[in-house]
Formats: structure tokens, C-alpha cells, sequence
């Protein structure tokens, strides 16, 4: 799955730390997911969707490698 | 998630855990068993006959140490839970959990009698034990990887 989370970080001018703040998780999870070594929940996902003022399929992106 | 401890728990547990600990092995390798913990036993909730009349507590005092503060120390929070936290401490169970019954497997396999007997004594308290190396050991490589901010 692709994400667009540090690119939505950069654009507001916001750190790991700031995110993991807002979206009530740790710093290492918001840089897990960034690496795509960690797949957030759905309320996580809708979560962060929600801080970037974003719609969720803008921050994240099925990709083919994701189906079986 | 459910059934852990508070935070503050893990340090105060891990002070009764170290110790006990290294005492334990010491205590089973060398058989050491100070008189004044030397108790008669009045009851005897045995099918074994041949039973001790007396027993020393040292063993079971710190074995019970070591259960309770292993199942403290390994399954407090972290100070910030969250999901991908849960993750890691599952993975870390399973993990933990594969490696002590593949020594067991082993042991099962190579040693016997008293020998066998041996490794059992450790071998109660390793699952908890490798669960907290492998635990603490994942998450301090997170924080270690993760400072590359921005």
C-alpha cells in the first residue's frame, strides 16, 4: 500500500512528532508507516485523513502487490 | 489492549526481576540453601511416598519472584501504546514462543533424567524471559531507527 503521509507532512509543515501528537500514537508508528513498514488501522487511517483535512483514498493507495 | 500493567510498574518490577534472576541461577547451579530459610513439612500433598520431611524455601521464594515480576516487567504498557505497539507485542509472544519450545523440542530429544530435570528448572521461565529480550529489543531499535525527523 502506498501512502502520501510525509508528503501531507511536509505540506503543513508538521513533524513526526507533532503528527504522532495529533493523531494520539507514537512517533515510531507515524515512521513505521511512513516506510510502509506498518498498515494503520482504519480509524488510524481516517484519523490522519482527518488531521491533513484530506479524504483517506488521497493519503493511502492500494496497490497490486496488496491482493493475494 | 487489554490485561497489562501500568508503566510505572515496569521499572519497579524489573528491580525484583535482575535479581532474582542471576540469584536463581546461582541458587540452581550451586545448590546453595541457607538453614535459616529450612522449613519441616507437616503436610504433605504428595502421591510420592518417599517425600522430604524438610525443604528449603530459597527456590520457591525466588521462583515466585521471578514469575511475578517477569509477568510485571513483560507485560506493562510501554508509555505510549498505541497499534503498531500491540503488533510488535504480539509478534514478539509468538516469536518467543517458537524458540523456547524448539529448545524444549531439543531438550526433549538430547537430554534425559537428570539432565533433562536441569533444563526444566529454566526452562519454566524462559518463555517469559526471551519474550522480553525479543520485546524491549524491537522496540529499542525502533527508537534508535526512527530519528531521522522531517
Amino acid at each position: 500500500m502506498r501512502n502520501n503521509i510525509k508528503v501531507e507532512r511536509a505540506k503543513n509543515d508538521m513533524t513526526q512528532a507533532k503528527l504522532a501528537e495529533l493523531a494520539e500514537v507514537s512517533r515510531q508508528t507515524i515512521n513505521a508507516m511512513e516506510l510502509s513498514k506498518y498498515v494503520p488501522s482504519t480509524v488510524l487511517a481516517l484519523k490522519l485523513a482527518k488531521i491533513f483535512g484530506r479524504d483517506v483514498q488521497e493519503l493511502f493507495e492500494l496497490e497490486d502487490k496488496d491482493w493475494k | 489492549m487489554n490485561y497489562l500493567f501500568p508503566h510505572q510498574y515496569k521499572k519497579i518490577g524489573l528491580m525484583a526481576l535482575i535479581p532474582s534472576v542471576i540469584l536463581g541461577v546461582v541458587v540452581i547451579i550451586t545448590d546453595f540453601a541457607p538453614e535459616f530459610l529450612d522449613i519441616k513439612i507437616d503436610f504433605v500433598l504428595s502421591a510420592n511416598p518417599f517425600t522430604k520431611s524438610t525443604n528449603n524455601l530459597l527456590n520457591e521464594i525466588l521462583g515466585i519472584l521471578v514469575i511475578l515480576s517477569g509477568v510485571v516487567v513483560a507485560f506493562s504498557k510501554e508509555k505510549v501504546e498505541d497499534e503498531f505497539i500491540e503488533k510488535i507485542r504480539l509478534e514478539s509472544l509468538v516469536w518467543s514462543v517458537y524458540v523456547n519450545y524448539a529448545l524444549l523440542f531439543l531438550a526433549m530429544v538430547i537430554l534425559y533424567d537428570f539432565d533433562f530435570l536441569f533444563f526444566m528448572t529454566f526452562n519454566m521461565f524462559t518463555l517469559l524471559i526471551f519474550f522480553i529480550v525479543k520485546f524491549n529489543w524491537r522496540i529499542s531499535k525502533l527508537k534508535k531507527t526512527s530519528f531521522d525527523e522531517k
